[in-house]
């Protein structure tokens, strides 16, 4: 009896351990797969997760605040910490516009209030977060275009060599718009080859409700500028004989989703070409002035033009140019012009008119297809804003082409067709708020640190979301 | 590139001579040499002038006289006579 209980108790104390055993390798197993489950979830984060969100304390309110000229540093900081808040960041391309944090858990809405309510405050905004939103989230819009696989301005995949990702987000943006027929761009240049048949579709005619060109210096009369103005011959033929301003053309608006040729950063617009640089690719600062000019007087006569697309320059510093370019700013119009290809520092070095410290001057430099400055590039951490693919960048030529080209000439018209972008969802936006809009969308290229006041590269997807 | 059209280097010679008033037979050739300019103006700007900013393939043509060098640019298209008593010139 003894010895069965013993057997008994052996066999129980066995059965016990084996269960305790395997209770605890369930328990293991299980701990390790939850190890494993939450990973996953982690890394699912991660890949969803928008790259360049903010992973600073998002319970606290920030707002976009720009005040005005003669309000000093110390002024601003004694003022947001009257107000319990404090200075997050500076935008250094807009002067005085900076990031302020409030500390006293008030809504967007309360803290922006107490600002405008300010006499040194020009303006202030909520600062929306900038993200895909959830439809976008994901989205791709591929263009169809004979040689899309060679636009990694637009999608690098990291082809030829190239870095992915290195891109200006454009088939995330297209998921939002490809643009509208509503909002102009003038490219001022070599004039555009008009009949080009990736170009033809998007090209500015002028409506019969808008008057011919006249200005006062003209002396043959009103100039009939069916789809432009040329300067250099003073008639309204703007056709390019050099190919510069049909490449820089391209670039903006050449028709996307057609199967021909490539797709421009808008697949709708309306490019309104103007010539005043000759087939040399030269032009004077003179005609430059005479075709913002035109550019101004056709936005006055009711044409929706916002944007200069402006691929050239010098280290001349013109007054007059100054002026007509602020001009063009009291009427809605941005200014992007190329940063120059001297590999030299504007900031030390001037290259105007991208240097003009103006608030509707966008200056940009170029990069290669590595997120590297290009060796040729200007920079400028204060002077030059942002920066944008300008290496082996296709587009449109003369004779009804396409060829390669490299420059700031080939970055600035990526910028511009950003704005026409964010235009054609929000054609009311200031200037003011587009070219910040502009600015804060970048993605931070290290190589870019120090080099341009944003530190990044323009991004279409974030510069059209959530607005 | 191509190789440079010799009428060019002619055209820079026959420039030279013009204005230094001396005989083309005076004008020594020193080099030409391909090369990328940072834009339309080949980096050589006359006076209020703009130029697109593309780079821009060209040859930098070195030629001597009376013992100085003096340096035009060229593209098929264009040709500059670069720094000339200081100041550059379309040809």
């Amino acid at each position: 009896m003894s010895r069965n209980l013993w057997f008994n108790l052996s066999i129980a104390l066995a059965l016990i351990l084996i269960a305790a055993f395997a209770g605890r390798l369930h328990k293991w197993d299980w701990h390790r797969s939850s190890q494993h489950t939450s990973q996953t979830s982690r890394e699912r984060e991660q890949t969803t997760t928008d790259p360049g969100s903010d992973e600073s304390d998002s319970s606290k309110t920030e707002i976009l605040v720009r005040f005005r000229p003669n309000v000093t540093r110390d002024a601003i900081e004694n003022l947001t910490s009257r107000l319990n808040d404090e200075v997050e960041d500076r935008i250094e391309a807009v002067d005085g516009l900076d990031v302020i944090e409030d500390e006293d858990n008030r809504s967007a809405d309360e803290v922006v209030a107490q600002y405008r309510a300010l006499s040194e405050v020009e303006y202030a905004e909520a600062n929306s977060e900038i993200k895909l939103d959830h439809e976008g989230a994901g989205k791709h819009v591929h263009a169809n275009d004979e040689l899309f696989y060679k636009q990694w301005g637009l999608f690098n995949h990291g082809q030829d060599g190239g870095k992915s990702g290195a891109d200006i987000s454009a088939m995330q943006a297209w998921a939002v718009t490809k643009g509208s027929d509503q909002v102009v761009v003038a490219v001022l240049d070599s004039g555009v080859d008009y009949t080009h048949p990736d170009l033809a579709g998007n090209i500015w005619t002028r409506p019969e409700i808008i008057k011919q060109y006249e200005d006062e210096d003209l002396t043959e009369g009103a100039i009939d500028d069916v789809h432009g103005f040329n300067v250099v011959e003073d008639n309204g033929d703007p056709m390019d004989d050099n190919g510069h301003g049909t490449h820089c053309a391209g670039i903006i608006g050449a028709e996307g989703g057609n199967e021909v040729g490539i797709s421009g950063v808008n697949w709708t617009v309306k490019i309104m070409p103007l010539r005043f640089m000759d087939s040399d690719g030269a032009g004077t600062t003179k005609d430059a002035i005479e075709a913002i000019n035109y550019v101004i007087n056709r936005k006055r006569a009711g044409v929706n033009v916002r944007v200069i697309s402006a691929s050239w320059g010098s280290t001349i510093k013109s007054r007059a140019m100054e002026d007509v370019i602020r001009k063009a700013g009291d009427e809605g119009i941005l200014f992007v012009a190329a940063a120059g290809n001297d590999h030299s520092d504007n900031d030390a070095k001037p290259h105007y008119p991208a240097s003009y410290d103006l608030n509707n001057v966008i200056s940009v430099a170029a990069l290669d297809r590595n997120d590297e400055l290009t060796s040729f590039s200007n920079w400028g951490a204060t002077s030059v804003d942002v920066a944008a693919p300008g290496q082996q960048i296709v587009s449109t030529w003369l004779n009804h082409g396409f060829e390669e080209r490299q420059g700031t000439s080939m970055a600035t018209p990526f910028v511009a067709g950003v704005a026409a972008l964010i235009l054609s969802t929000n054609t009311a936006i200031s200037i003011d708020d587009l070219r910040t809009r502009l600015l804060i969308s970048v993605d931070a290229v290290p190589a870019l640190k120090g080099k341009v006041a944003t530190g990044g590269r323009i991004n279409a997807a974030k510069a059209v979301a959530s607005q | 590139m191509s190789s440079i059209d010799v009428a060019i280097i002619i055209k820079a010679r026959s420039d030279l001579a013009h204005r230094l008033g001396v005989d083309e037979s005076e004008i020594g050739e020193g080099q030409v040499e391909q090369t990328d300019f940072p834009d339309a103006s080949l980096g050589a700007p006359v006076e209020d002038e703009m130029s697109a900013q593309v780079i821009t393939p060209g040859w930098r043509i070195r030629l001597k006289a009376g013992g100085d060098t003096y340096e035009y640019r060229a593209t098929a298209r264009q040709l500059r006579l670069v720094n000339f008593k200081g100041r550059n010139y379309r040809v």
